[in-house]
């Protein structure tokens, strides 16, 4: 099943007097399938991350549609939007956004304190989570308490608690040292092992080799992309830096 | 290296510059506190006041001022600047990894610290010669001067400004280096992120906030006298400050922590972030919101006890004299003939009126009261001096002839019988009893054409209408101190119409004519003492002005501060939240609620302890003989009112810069 389609996305920037326009995205097409792992890899400016604040309905195109689950997110209304946001959506992000106002608790209970969930209720769905994130003992710690691979995993929480469509993953691994960071791209392999669909925007090569699909983004559009197949993650791994050289060295003749 | 010269000013130029946003409103706060410290010292120093009657009480009040204004400008000043490089840790930081030793950033904040100096001595010192002139002028209205005086430039003055702000600015500097100097590039980077230190919240210190706000409001409510309301204020007020701090700090904490542990409360959205919003915002503001409080609480009495003061002071004057001029002489050595026609030639020459003239024989002596025995010693052999001013009574004997003309009155009494007037509380027993002697009370008059009654009396005041003569004469005898006069007394009494200055000339010539027929005589004169009460009210209305507003000032300054610095970090809060699922609309909206309640929480708990405050202020105004509690307590809310206004008024502004952070 189709759970993400993206069609002719474009996003052209204006500079705030109107002078220039810098093009982020040119002409991005692509879909996620039910329970798919996908990295999207590119370098510095090559679109990747206005492509998630769209995807995350954070920001909108210029033209062109996105589709979760069937429903166009560019068309709904500025009011709905959060909701939409908070339902289907979940974020980890590079720096972890925790809130230092909130214990690592409160903080995976915000969105559904937000969604006027009962205390049971969240509970009962922070348990097995917590378990499985091994961050039990540290939830009455506050985000300052904590490793950043402790945070970084109470974001994750935070981003399954709603039980969303998708995870839409930006730079995960970006503030974490190796181990922390290993750590983490084992957990997302297993949620996604559980059937969860995840969108990971990444530089690392090592954090893309754990996806089942990469889809590599240059200049605002999609360039190339790689199947996982029967790849190891090793293999996966050596696939994707020689088509990152490619890429670099001008990528003309990618097979 | 001549390079290497003027890259340090240039930086530290630059900084100032780039920071101006918390160094403009720092620079015009010492530029205030300095204008205020010079004003008060050369006003204080000014040789022409020392010509007014009354003059050392004045330089008295104005003295403490200087005090009170260097102390705040001291506090005040180091903790601005400790909030000021709190904020730019970061920044120094990024100097020290950039390769800048710390010798170096030293010397950077040497001239950051010179040129503010520099700035704020010059401007300073001209706007205090100048706003110094003003509010000397000012001043002078308002103890009625009339003679015109020059204000000069006081170059003693100057001096002692400069040194007492070089002093403040060097031990802030000294701060600074030693801030940079014990802690690392890495803490430095880090420094703007951690808040102010957590305050420790425990049952204990709640407690204690409980009990020592409960003893001030306590003592503050139980005053029953004014001698007793001057006493214990500054207890109170010493008691309300810890209780302040104590339940601003830890308080407030316990009491969110409550609320927190209430799942079913707090796992609800709109309780979920204003509860740990409001907890994270305690604790880092608390010590600031307690200060506010304080600084409020301070403004708020300060201002409405001197107005009411300077407003009351026509009503206060006739407690201490109920008739404009009352002559007393001794009835063996005193010809009141004469004396009435030199009252009368003079009130001829100055075109005056008299009114109310009252003629009477009276005699006046202390005694004091034990149950219905007035003695001529202490009651007790250890004296103290609340029970002296318990006791301790004056007398004042009328025969019945005198008060029946006097009062158009046909009342008779007998020998042992006498009519009691009490000045405060009723008499209230039957008899009245002098060593042997024993008189009984057979009226407590109402009033008395020569006093009046008076609420929150200190020391009491009775007067005896006695048969004739005779008693009275008996009386005084019996009771009569060793320096007291050898014979009654016939005391002559009226008011002046006229301007004030032609009572002034009045009063002038009429002493010195009546002391020159009969040296001996004692005259009071509400026209002469004028001027020292017009200095005394005047000279308590201007410092309370002048430190009302400086007080006002810092705490503007502080909220400002506190607005800017919760700007930036609550921009990053802001959009965490929109990413996590939170309408805008809704964010702002608890962000709002969150901010007001924390700024308003101070202006209520300064209402607060003003409201408490009210009794022991009413009374303490008792002993200055203030006693028009309406007008007190209008005095007080229209301070209340004012406040209110221009805190909001701030709030409103410095609010929009804090908006415009989060945008």
């Amino acid at each position: 099943m189709r759970l993400l389609e993206v069609k002719n996305l474009k996003k052209i920037y204006t500079t705030r007097f109107g002078g220039n326009q810098v093009q982020a995205l040119a002409n991005v097409s692509f879909s996620v399938e039910q329970g798919e792992y996908v990295a999207i890899m590119g370098e510095s400016g090559s679109g990747k991350t206005t492509l998630l604040n769209i995807l995350a309905s954070l920001d909108k195109p210029t033209s062109g549609e996105v589709f979760l689950d069937g429903k166009n997110i560019v068309t709904i209304q500025d009011s709905e939007i959060s909701a939409f946001r908070r339902d289907n959506l979940g974020f980890v992000f590079q720096d972890f956004n925790l809130l230092d106002t909130f214990s690592l608790q409160d903080n995976i209970f915000l969105p559904l304190v937000l969604a006027q969930k009962n205390y049971e209720e969240m509970n009962g769905r922070l348990k097995p989570l917590a378990k499985r994130l091994e961050i039990e003992d540290i939830l009455p710690k506050f985000p300052y308490e904590v490793s950043g691979g402790q945070k970084q995993r109470a974001a994750v929480a935070r981003a399954l608690i709603t039980q969303p469509k998708l995870v839409l993953a930006d730079e995960p691994t970006g503030a974490l040292d190796s181990k922390a960071a290993m750590n983490l791209l084992k957990i997302f392999s297993g949620i996604n092992d559980l059937g969860q669909t995840i969108l990971m925007v990444t530089h690392s090569v090592a954090a893309a080799s754990h996806a089942n699909r990469v889809l590599f983004i240059k200049d605002g559009e999609i360039f190339n992309q790689i199947y996982r197949g029967s790849m190891s993650n090793d293999d996966m791994y050596q696939k994707i830096s020689y088509t990152l050289s490619v890429l670099a060295s001008g990528g003309d003749d990618v097979e | 290296m001549t390079l290497n010269k003027l890259f340090y000013p240039k930086l530290a130029i630059l900084n100032l510059k780039k920071n101006s946003n918390t160094y403009v409103p720092y620079i015009l706060t010492c530029i205030g506190s300095i204008i205020a410290f010079y004003t008060m010292v050369s006003i204080h120093s000014n040789k022409g006041l020392e010509q007014m009657p009354g003059a050392t009480n004045l330089k008295f009040i104005l003295f403490l001022g200087i005090i009170v204004i260097g102390i705040f400008s001291v506090i005040f000043l180091f903790y601005t600047n400790s909030f000021l490089i709190k904020r730019r840790k970061k920044e120094l930081g990024l100097y020290s990894i950039l390769g800048l030793e710390k010798k170096h950033i030293a010397r950077v904040l040497f001239y950051e610290t010179a040129f503010v100096t520099v700035i704020s001595l010059t401007l300073g010192l001209i706007g205090g010669i100048l706003i110094g002139k003003l509010l000397f002028l000012l001043l002078l209205n308002i103890i009625h001067f009339k003679s015109p005086l020059a204000f000069q430039i006081d170059y003693y003055g100057l001096l002692i400004t400069m040194g007492v702000f070089l002093a403040i600015f060097g031990l802030t500097l000294l701060t600074n280096f030693l801030q940079v100097k014990l802690t690392n590039p890495i803490d430095l980077l880090k420094g703007g992120q951690h808040g102010e230190k957590e305050p420790k919240s425990s049952w204990i210190v709640t407690l204690i906030g409980i009990i020592s706000l409960g003893i001030g409001y306590g003592i503050a409510l139980s005053v029953k006298t004014p001698l007793t309301a001057l006493l214990l204020f500054f207890v109170a007020v010493v008691f309300v400050i810890i209780g302040t701090y104590a339940l601003f700090i830890s308080g407030s904490i316990t009491l969110l922590k409550r609320l927190k542990k209430n799942k079913k409360f707090y796992y609800q959205s709109r309780n979920f972030i204003s509860v740990s919003g409001m907890i994270y915002r305690m604790k880092q503001n608390a010590v600031g919101l307690a200060n506010i409080c304080i600084l409020s609480t301070m403004v708020l009495v300060t201002l409405s006890t001197t107005v009411s003061l300077y407003i009351g002071q026509e009503s206060m004057r006739r407690d201490f004299y109920p008739l404009d001029v009352s002559i007393v002489g001794e009835v063996s050595n005193t010809d009141f003939a004469e004396i009435n026609q030199i009252v009368e030639a003079e009130k001829t020459q100055a075109n005056v009126e008299i009114v109310d003239e009252l003629s009477f024989d009276m005699a006046k002596f202390r005694a004091f009261r034990e149950g219905n025995h007035f003695k001529k010693d202490m009651v007790e052999d250890e004296s103290t001096d609340a029970l002296y001013y318990q006791t301790v009574s004056d007398l004042v004997i009328i025969p019945l002839d005198d008060y029946n003309r006097l009062t158009g009155e046909n009342k008779s009494l007998a020998a042992n019988q006498t009519m009691v007037f009490s000045v405060g509380d009723n008499y209230g027993e039957q008899t009245i009893a002098f060593g042997d002697e024993q008189l009984l009370v057979t009226e407590e008059l109402e009033s008395i054409p020569m006093d009046f009654k008076k609420t929150q009396n200190v020391g009491h005041v009775y007067y005896l209408i006695v048969k004739d003569d005779a008693v009275m004469t008996a009386i005084y005898q019996a009771m009569k101190n060793d320096d007291d006069p050898e014979t009654t007394l016939h005391a002559l009494m009226f008011n002046i119409n006229g301007t004030e200055d032609q009572a002034n000339a009045f009063s002038a010539n009429m002493r010195s004519a009546v002391t020159q027929s009969s040296p001996d005589i004692k005259i009071q004169n509400l026209y002469e003492s004028l001027s020292e009460l017009y200095g005394f009210f005047g000279g308590f209305l201007f410092l309370g002005v002048f430190l009302g507003s400086l007080f006002m000032m810092a705490t503007v300054l502080i909220i400002y501060f506190k607005q800017i610095s919760e700007g930036y970090e609550d921009s990053e809060r802001f959009e965490i939240m929109q990413k996590v699922g939170m309408d805008k609309t809704e964010v702002k909206k608890t962000i709002g609620k969150q901010i007001l309640m924390v700024f308003f929480l101070p202006l209520a708990g300064a209402m607060v302890h003003v409201a408490f405050a009210f009794p022991v202020i009413t009374k303490m105004l008792a002993a200055f003989r203030l006693t028009n509690t309406t007008l007190i307590f209008l005095c007080t809310l229209v301070g209340v009112v004012v406040y209110a206004l221009v805190y909001t008024a701030v709030y409103l502004l410095t609010a929009k810069s804090y908006y415009k952070m989060i945008k």
